[in-house]
């Protein structure tokens, strides 16, 4: 068994209903059942198209018997948005690694106190989070035609900092995943991600 | 060779169903239920239906197994309620071909309105439950749970969670995953078992009694159900379900009993695991099931004094119980700096999608301070700011019911104000409809909206008896909701443009006016069925004054910038509420002209 001894890896996915979350965190999972692992992944889908915040979590190790990540232990923490990011970013831990899709997507106003969109996203998020990754997904996957491949540009994001995972894993699990029309702009989208996590 | 993939609880509940050799399978949506019937129709080589509710379904599947067939029937923890009656008389019965009964219970009310603990209605129904802890188990148990509820000729409870039901973990099966039907048994009758006549139900209820005894013998053998994992033994820890897995992290080291099969509860296997180890706790969500039976044999157990009896638990709740125990791990206290007290961040609930049909009614209720008894479904985020026009909302079809009823009190009290309720398509065919002969019968005059999107929204989109679509996706017959509101005598029903706000006003102020029950029906597909725009996206004619009226829609396609309203053309599909209710004329669709159709 090659991945023995290896700690649980604790992914935290996030995002805003029908963005992508579900389908980016169902990929992350097979990859790793994929590269040998064992995989638990959880998450809440009741109203996930209506709109509402979406999170998922992917664990996956030698041996992981929760489906939750416990408070504060994500090791990466990727949010396709960034209020979002904020949202979630107290359960990343010290030293963990943050992956943000640049995109701000605007709370339909609810009327429940005037709290506006924080502005000051990027900086904080920056500021909390050494080291983190905050990467123009969306306008990548719409230079390529296709904004819906914004979560595989992440993914590609997140493929650069998962050498456990070998890259070719993650190029199979998008060939079988998406219907023959989609796959290209898939996979440029997750190659053009592997390219700007390393810039960045 | 086994294959090893990554199946949702939902998923391996399906898969055991087919590796059981099941015949028959139905149920009615209900989150986190709803994938278990959806993977089984996709997957085909089983007779899979959408039952009108719950009661149905768990008739046909009882139907199915006199007739000989394994039969599958699932639905949410609320669901069992409905499905209650031939549930407890089934038991009584007793089955031919295997039943199994998935009840998906919600702790936490992710999409819920009560964490109701469905181990106590098997408990109520005297059948055994069964209770896996990952889907590898959902798929096993569930291939079991056929077996006990032949051998033992009684209907089996696979109990689940949302966090099992909507979990992934790796299952391992058969590389081909095709199995071959179980036998029909044969079909005869059985007057003294299968007719429930005083005289034949009172021997049953001692059979009842006898069997769950048998059971408890047959649970305390069974070690693939009910297991002890010896540790170190000065802390066991009785667990089950999703519970187990949190216990296994929190306290790795701890002798465990785990309970595959909670009821009927293996006293012995209890005892023994009690002798073994110095002190016991009990670690399950919601209700003290198991830690009451344990009581109640002299075992001190330690429960819900350190692991809480509301909502789900999680590692963190199972690590922090044993802790305050002083027996668990130390403390992790190792946080993010996220900038001392965080600001408050705007909210992200779910709503009403930009177009969605629902709306302008509910824009118009509000607008008329009418009383209004929803119903469970998307419609029900109506009574959410800035809609804010529902008055209550209780489980499936009560609408119609307590519409009725209010109307009566008030009508007592000389209070004039009028009541309506709200009800979707398919929430109508599951129980609204026997709520509307009540109105018809008792000489009410209330007035009911029926708000058909054609299709079960909420839970992921499956057809109804009124969208004439079965779960296999063939044609079917189809109920058509206006002649049935005639044939039980409403003579006022009518349909209305939920998109037209002139005409639903009118057709209220009608309504509500007439000294009769009366049925309005609103048509509009789902917007996440039907994609297509409606017109095109608005468009500001003039600079927003930024009056606000617009923001009462609470539509997700317009934003809010510095007062003013911004429309986002990416997500507005011209449904045009925005331009009726402009009182400057600002918001323009091309073609549109200012209220009415397009």
């Amino acid at each position: 068994m090659t991945n023995e001894g290896i700690p649980t890896r604790n992914v935290l996915l996030a995002g805003v209903g029908g963005h992508g979350v579900l389908a980016l965190s169902r990929i992350v999972a097979e990859g790793a059942l994929a590269a040998g692992f064992d995989v638990r992944k959880s998450e809440i889908h009741g109203m996930s198209q209506r709109g509402g915040s979406v999170v998922s979590e992917v664990r996956y190790g030698e041996d992981v018997r929760s489906p939750l990540i416990p408070e504060a232990a994500a090791d990466v923490f990727v949010s396709l948005e960034l209020l979002e990011a904020l949202r979630h970013l107290h359960r990343l831990r010290p030293g963990g690694l943050l992956l943000v899709n640049d995109q701000r997507i605007t709370p339909a106003p609810t009327g429940s106190g005037p709290v506006d969109y924080p502005e000051d996203a990027v900086e904080r998020l920056r500021e909390a989070a050494q080291g983190a990754r905050i990467l123009p997904a969306h306008d990548i996957a719409v230079e390529l035609g296709e904004p819906r491949a914004t979560n595989m540009v992440m993914l590609g994001a997140f493929a650069a900092f998962t050498p456990e995972i070998a890259a070719t894993v993650w190029t199979q699990m998008i060939e079988t995943t998406f219907r023959p029309t989609l796959r290209a702009v898939n996979l440029a989208a997750f190659q053009r991600g592997l390219e700007i996590a390393a810039e960045a | 060779m086994p294959n090893r993939i990554l199946l949702s609880g939902n998923e391996a509940i399906a898969e055991g169903a087919l590796e059981a050799g099941a015949h028959f399978a139905c149920a009615y949506p209900g989150t986190p239920s709803t994938e278990i019937l959806e993977t089984l129709s996709r997957r085909g080589g089983i007779r899979s239906e959408w039952a009108p509710n719950e009661k149905v379904a768990y008739e046909a599947a009882y139907g199915a197994s006199l007739g000989g067939a394994r039969a599958l029937v699932s639905m949410k923890h609320v669901g069992v309620n409905v499905a209650a009656d031939p549930l407890f008389s089934s038991s009584y019965a007793g089955v031919n071909g295997g039943l199994v009964l998935v009840s998906a219970d919600d702790p936490a009310m992710h999409s819920s309105q009560n964490e109701q603990d469905n181990r106590q209605l098997a408990r109520a129904a005297k059948i055994p439950v069964l209770e896996p802890s990952d889907s590898q188990e959902a798929k096993d148990f569930t291939l079991r749970a056929f077996g006990i509820s032949e051998r033992f000729d009684t209907p089996v409870m696979l109990r689940v969670t949302t966090r099992i039901c909507h979990s992934m973990s790796p299952v391992e099966t058969e590389r081909d995953r095709s199995w071959p039907k179980a036998p029909l048994r044969d079909y005869e009758r059985n007057f003294h078992k299968h007719v429930l006549l005083p005289a034949n139900a009172r021997p049953r209820h001692a059979f009842v009694e006898r069997r769950m005894e048998e059971l408890e013998e047959f649970a305390t053998g069974e070690r693939d159900l009910n297991r002890i994992e010896w540790g170190d033994r000065t802390v066991g820890v009785i667990t089950g379900g999703v519970a187990y897995q949190y216990v296994r992290e929190a306290m790795p080291d701890a002798s465990i009993l785990k309970l595959g099969m909670p009821h009927p509860l293996p006293r012995d296997l209890v005892r023994e695991f009690a002798d073994g180890v110095d002190e016991i706790y009990v670690v399950e969500e919601l209700d003290p099931f198991i830690e009451m039976q344990v009581r109640a044999l002299g075992i001190p157990a330690i429960g819900k004094e350190l692991f809480p009896l509301t909502g789900e638990l999680n590692p963190d709740l199972v690590e922090l119980g044993f802790r305050l125990s002083g027996n668990g791990l130390p403390s992790r206290d190792n946080q993010l700096d996220i900038g001392g007290t965080a600001p408050s961040l705007p909210m992200r609930p779910p709503v009403l999608c930009a177009g969605c049909g629902h709306r302008g009614v509910f824009y118009t209720l509000s607008k008329l301070g009418l009383i209004v008894t929803g119903d469970i479904g998307c419609y029900t985020l109506g009574a959410l700011r800035p809609l804010e026009s529902m008055d209550a909302c209780l489980c499936m079809g009560a609408s119609i019911g307590m519409a009725h009823g209010m109307e009566v009190a008030l009508r007592a009290g000389g209070d004039g104000r009028r009541v309506v309720g709200v009800i979707g398509d398919s929430t109508f065919m599951h129980s609204g409809i026997t709520g509307l002969i009540n109105t018809v019968y008792n000489g009410g005059s209330s007035t009911v909206l029926v708000l058909d999107n054609g299709t079960t929204a909420m839970t992921g989109h499956q057809d109804h008896p009124g969208t004439g679509v079965t779960a296999s996706g063939a044609p079917g017959g189809r109920v058509d909701i206006t002649a049935l509101c005639r044939a039980i005598g409403i003579r006022r029903v009518r349909d209305v443009d939920p998109y037209d706000l002139e005409a639903l006003e009118s057709a209220l102020a009608e309504e509500l006016s007439a000294d009769e029950p009366s049925v309005i029906i609103c048509r509009a597909a789902c917007r996440l069925v039907d994609r297509t725009p409606i017109a095109p996206s608005v468009h500001l004619e003039i600079e927003c004054p930024g009056c606000g009226t617009c923001f009462e829609l609470g539509c997700p396609a317009i934003d809010e910038r510095d007062g003013m309203a911004v429309i986002d053309p990416d997500v507005c599909c011209g449904c045009g509420l925005c331009v009726q209710v402009c009182p400057f004329c600002g918001l323009r669709i091309e073609g549109y002209d200012t209220a009415g159709a397009v």
